[in-house]
């Protein structure tokens, strides 16, 4: 569910992924190395995920907001505005929604910063950043909105930029999410904060199962009949899988040169925000 | 020493009555609800004079007793719109009232504001203006519910609807009026007439003085036929 086709990661074995709970998810976690990654639960060169990830969400870029109606019940609605609520926004801040997809972050935020704030909507994936500038204009938002298609791990800023940065189901499809971190970390103002809301592990064993068999007994199924494309949706739930939990992503957005890191965990850990500070 | 464990106990069950809630994102759909409730209500506003520029990006915060969580509600004026953006924790608020859901009952009933800030039953931080805009605001929205309930039902049956429940407004509202008056009459006249529950205690001493007295005086009578019978 996410709206950056970042690219994945090369990291060290700090921030390896979590394990898959049962044998039909199964996945080798060795593959991770200078020149793999996962896509997935397969690998692939590294140089390979940014197109390989690119191609999931030009496919889904259409149904996306559908999709993640029907896919999460509603509740990602509700993930979003527990983001919103804790991100302490004020007028006239500058926020950058990274991976921001379909502007459900920038929308909110572009009527909380008001006229003398600023909100950037990056994404590296075209299909993903037409669809929510669409959107986001059909909504008579334009007045402080700035659209840019950016890669994570390089972000096209200067120092000290912004007063806070968001990326919203969006970390876990980036390649080198220790590179991204700092990347955020260096164009975010002192003072400023990172929100990271992503799908993590649930926190008990029995929603653990359940999820899972709802992952990838169900969702694939329907992502053909809604999105006619299982393989992105089969994609989601074993990317999911392949992300870091929440305290490997506390522990690497700590190494980043984040303070103050917590993280919350929603749904029972079906998603954890994150968020740290720069000072 | 139970009294602190009481405390102690009450703290708990808040503290995970509160993470249940925020586990299960009790807020967050509160505040939906709510931000799409007042949003439907501007949107529906006929009355084009109410004005929002002077209290745009303004936000208003207000912590309930009964509630859990603030509720903040910010401003969002544009050429083309505007709407109200509903959160559960913002850094800084321009006006922040802490009060409870019986007090602003009592403030829609026009009591005195200044009253009841003077009995501790309501709590003004920063801009009290800002409050009162919000106020004045939500009062001028003037929504003519019969022609959008028409755009869903249909005209005949929106007005037979409308007709009925006219209707039955006038007779709860003479029913209301009825009671209203019997108990201002019962204030009035009958109750000075009516014997109050000390005075029937008051009532049952002196009956039970009296009997005692006339106990005593009985056996000092008894008392004097024997002597006389005696001599």
């Amino acid at each position: 569910m996410s709206s950056t086709d970042q690219n994945s990661q090369a990291n060290d074995l700090s921030t390896s992924p979590q394990a898959p709970v049962d044998a039909d998810t199964s996945v080798d976690n060795s593959a991770e190395s200078k020149d793999t990654t996962h896509f997935g639960y397969k690998t692939i060169e590294k140089d390979d995920k940014i197109s390989m990830v690119a191609g999931v969400f030009h496919s889904v870029a259409k149904q996306y907001d559908v999709m993640n109606d029907l896919m999460s019940f509603g509740i990602h609605r509700l993930w979003k505005r527990f983001t919103i609520d804790a991100s302490g926004v004020r007028p006239g801040n500058k926020v950058l929604d990274l991976a921001g997809g379909t502007g459900d972050l920038t929308a909110k935020f572009s009527q909380l910063v008001g006229r003398e704030g600023k909100v950037v909507l990056a994404d590296i994936n075209s299909s993903m950043l037409n669809v929510g500038r669409d959107k986001l204009r059909d909504k008579g938002l334009v007045q402080n909105i700035e659209y840019v298609q950016a890669n994570a791990e390089y972000l096209p800023f200067e120092e000290n930029t912004f007063d806070i940065v968001t990326i919203a189901f969006g970390l876990r499809n980036v390649t080198d999410k220790d590179k991204a971190l700092r990347s955020i970390y260096s164009v975010l103002k002192p003072g400023g904060r990172l929100l990271v809301l992503e799908f993590s592990k649930p926190e008990h064993e029995l929603l653990n199962k359940a999820y899972d068999f709802y992952s990838f007994n169900i969702l694939p199924k329907m992502g053909e009949l809604v999105a006619k494309d299982g393989e992105s949706y089969q994609y989601l739930a074993e990317s999911i899988r392949m992300h870091p939990d929440q305290e490997t992503l506390k522990a690497m957005m700590e190494n980043a040169g984040f303070e103050q890191t917590t993280f919350k965990n929603l749904t029972g850990g079906v998603v954890a925000l994150h968020k740290g500070y720069k000072f | 020493m139970q009294t602190s464990n009481n405390q102690a106990l009450t703290q708990l069950n808040t503290q995970a009555s509160t993470q249940v809630s925020d586990s299960l994102l009790l807020p967050q759909v509160a505040t939906a609800t709510i931000e799409l409730i007042i949003n439907k209500a501007l949107a529906l506003n006929n009355n084009k004079l109410v004005s929002f520029s002077a209290i745009n990006q303004k936000t208003l915060t207000l912590k309930l007793a009964e509630l859990s969580f603030p509720l903040s509600f910010t401003v969002n004026s544009t050429a083309s719109a505007t709407g109200i953006i509903v959160r559960t924790h913002v850094e800084s608020s321009d006006c922040t009232i802490n009060t409870s859901i019986k007090t602003l009952k009592k403030l829609k009933a026009k009591q005195s504001l200044t009253l009841l800030i003077k009995q501790d039953e309501l709590d003004v931080n920063g801009d009290i203006k800002l409050a009162q805009q919000f106020a004045n605001i939500a009062q001028s929205l003037a929504i003519d519910w019969q022609s959008e309930l028409a755009r869903h039902l249909g005209d005949v049956p929106t007005h037979k609807l409308l007709h009925f429940g006219n209707k039955i407004t006038k007779s709860v509202s003479a029913a209301g009026k009825k009671i209203e008056a019997d108990i201002g009459e019962y204030l009035v006249h009958e109750k000075r007439l009516v014997v109050t529950t000390s005075q029937i205690a008051s009532f049952n001493q002196q009956t039970k003085d009296i009997a005692s007295q006339v106990d005593s005086l009985s056996e000092r009578i008894d008392k004097l036929f024997s002597d006389i019978a005696e001599k």
